[in-house]
């Protein structure tokens, strides 16, 4: 996978983990994830389609997700219920839109679709012939991985 | 000198939701994200705007854009949305109102994209996330347009 793609992921989760939760973000290393990859508990799904194809994946856990939630709402939610759902989803678009935007201004040309939001134990993801690379993230509510799997098209 | 009992006072600025007469701008919200269109009500009550309606697709948004037509001052519109997306529901709503007013509001920000709902007949655009100022000041422009 090429760097290209991975950087504007990188960077535009740091700016929006930044200005959503208004705390310091650390970024650590990227690494590279080949077979089928454990879910944290919480993951949002956003497909891409275009010059480039593939999707990136949010995933946390439950009680990362709650507090992350919490803190975008500005009240203190005391599950994963519908508007924790729907805040985690919108912060993984936000996320995904901005690191579209600047491949966009890169030349690279491709859409979205609405995201999906997975919960559940035990889940794995699995993406046939396109290793995925894991952007991990820390926040004060606890940590994320940015998992991104993307190709050019054949 | 003193003021007249009664008298309204000069110094304190009206909320950008209000008219001169005091009635409040109606806005229908469309976006899929329950989280956005709590933000976006928050943001928009605390100026006294009036949420007459929101809708959770672009399909649904033209419906409701209808029903509640000619009581609505503007309208907010996300542009990815399951069903009818944004653009395509700006579209129906200036064939059926050319006069509507409709902020885009949306996590993508690429430039042809913001052109084209501009050139669409889109009265502003606002990238996501949201910052409280940039909202107002953007509706309250539109609503002056």
């Amino acid at each position: 996978m090429r760097v290209e793609y991975i950087n504007p992921f990188v960077e535009s989760a740091y700016n929006v983990l930044k200005e959503v939760l208004d705390c310091p973000v650390t970024r650590g290393e990227l690494y590279l994830k080949s077979a089928s990859t454990p879910v944290l508990g919480v993951a949002v799904l956003v497909g891409l389609a275009g010059d480039v194809e593939g999707r990136v994946l949010f995933d946390m856990n439950r009680a990362t997700a709650v507090a992350i939630a919490s803190t975008m709402n500005g009240e203190e939610l005391q599950k994963l219920d519908e508007l924790g759902k729907a805040t985690i989803t919108e912060l993984a678009n936000m996320i995904t839109a901005q690191a579209v935007t600047k491949l966009y201004e890169l030349g690279f040309r491709f859409d979205l679709t609405p995201p999906a939001i997975f919960t559940g134990d035990n889940m794995e993801v699995s993406t046939s012939q396109v290793e995925a690379l894991i952007v991990p993230m820390e926040v004060p509510q606890g940590k994320l991985e940015i998992n991104v799997a993307i190709r050019e098209r054949a | 000198m003193k003021l007249m009992g009664g008298m309204p006072n000069l110094n304190e600025k009206r909320p950008l939701g209000l008219r001169d007469d005091g009635t409040p701008y109606r806005v229908l919200v469309v976006d899929d994200s329950m989280f956005v269109i709590k933000q976006i009500n928050q943001i928009l009550t605390s100026e006294s705007f009036s949420i007459v309606a929101t809708a959770g697709d672009g399909e649904e948004g033209l419906e409701k854009y209808k029903e509640f037509f000619p009581n609505i001052d503007l309208v907010t519109m996300d542009v990815t949305m399951p069903k009818m997306d944004g653009l395509s529901a700006l579209e129906k709503i200036l064939e059926f109102d050319r006069n509507a007013r409709v902020v885009m509001v949306s996590a993508l920000g690429k430039e042809d994209l913001v052109k084209r709902a501009l050139m669409t007949g889109a009265k502003n655009y606002i990238v996501k996330p949201l910052d409280r100022k940039k909202v107002l000041e953007r509706i309250a422009t539109s609503l002056k347009l």
